[in-house]
């Protein structure tokens, strides 16, 4: 009777310590596998950028990805900033909205705005590194404020997503040329100097 | 021979256990920074820094582009004011008024967020072409057959999600101000 008792414990040990283990590796596998996605994940926004627009270019979007406004028409500006910062300027029209999003290789969107941060009616953005910035900063003259946005990309590669209201359906391509008029391309002055 | 065997067992058996609360997870959309508001559930730490892992771990999987927070807030709705299901046997009634945004938009989408099929019909409204009342609130019909008046077509025989998006809006992520602020509510009329 005794004998049995205590083989029923070591029996009952071992389950909770094998119980234990599988859930440890169940855990340790979960948060490992949901850390490792933005990374693994064959099909996300930035690859199906890659596939759909040349670098450096602004190019209409015409499919849309899942949850997106279909009363917005969108673009994409595809970057690389490791030869150049890049330049993305538009002139921008005061009553229609205009976004972007500045999104980073693995997801993150590390900047967002709409037009009405834009000074005078124009939108001049200079994305770059922050080697890039400080090396920007260096030339800049003591007593001029620098007429652009700069804004630091936390990754080499991403995109920039601009999109625009149409705000009654004949207004559409309205919408489409206002996101096909952001110019976006590798900044020249600053290659240059 | 047996201890070789159980330790493969179980390590089998935590990476099957860990994958599938991956896949539940990231495939249900189970996000952390949801806050529901009304019927309405936003995603308000979809875009910025501070976003979650679950959030960036879903996104990569369905290549979904949210917006950023300096552009807008997206919500959406499944379900009607009571906590029932939207139907498209049923009419709904989106009446109210939205916080103070630039502009808004009303759509219908797939719930796993495609567009629907409505070859015909436009399945979105904007805040510019809505007909407001003379309080400057507002009704609009969900519904599959045409109604006068304000008026968003539903699929016919599939369910759907209402979305809910405000453009340069002051309302911010915090759902405090969001809350007071008054989101539309979603009630249900007729079924057939």
């Amino acid at each position: 009777m005794k004998a049995d008792g205590k083989r029923l414990g070591d029996r009952l040990a071992s389950a909770a310590l094998w119980t234990t283990a599988v859930a440890t590796i169940a855990g340790i596998t979960h948060i490992a596998s949901i850390l490792a996605m933005p990374r693994l994940a064959p099909n996300d926004a930035f690859a199906r950028m890659g596939r759909l627009a040349p670098l450096h270019q602004t190019t209409p979007l015409v499919a849309a990805a899942p949850f997106d406004d279909p009363a917005l028409a969108q673009a994409v500006c595809r970057y690389d900033l490791s030869r150049a910062p890049t330049r993305l300027r538009a002139a921008l029209s005061p009553d229609a909205l205009v976004t972007l999003s500045f999104n980073a290789r693995y997801g993150e969107i590390f900047y967002s705005m709409t037009d009405r941060s834009a000074t005078r009616g124009r939108l001049d953005v200079l994305l770059l590194t922050r080697a890039q910035l400080d090396r920007v900063e260096q030339e800049d003259s003591e007593d001029e404020l620098p007429q652009e946005l700069r804004i630091v990309s936390p990754t080499l590669e991403g995109f920039v997503l601009v999109r625009s209201l149409a705000e009654r359906v004949g207004e559409r391509d309205d919408a489409r040329r206002r996101v096909a008029s952001v110019a976006c391309g590798p900044d020249g002055a600053t290659a240059r100097k | 021979m047996l201890l070789v065997f159980k330790s493969v067992f179980a390590a089998a058996l935590g990476a099957a256990l860990g994958l599938g609360a991956t896949y539940l997870a990231v495939d249900r959309g189970l996000a952390f920074g949801t806050t529901q508001i009304g019927p309405w559930k936003g995603q308000t730490r979809t875009g910025g820094r501070d976003v979650d892992p679950y959030t960036l771990a879903a996104r990569a999987r369905n290549g979904s582009t949210p917006l950023g927070p300096g552009e807008g807030l997206a919500f959406l709705a499944d379900r009607d004011d009571d906590g029932r299901r939207l139907e498209s046997r049923c009419d709904y009634a989106v009446i109210g008024d939205t916080p103070a945004a630039r502009f808004w938009t009303l759509s219908i989408l797939n719930p796993d967020g495609s567009a629907p099929a409505l070859p015909l019909d436009q399945p979105w409204f904007t805040s510019s072409e809505l007909v407001r009342g003379a309080q400057g609130d507002f009704s609009i019909a969900v519904a599959a057959r045409a109604r006068p008046g304000n008026w968003l077509p539903a699929p016919k025989d599939a369910p759907f999600v209402l979305q809910l998006r405000l453009y340069d809006t002051p309302a911010s992520a915090a759902t405090g101000s969001l809350a007071a602020a008054g989101m539309p509510s979603i009630r249900r009329g007729r079924c057939e």
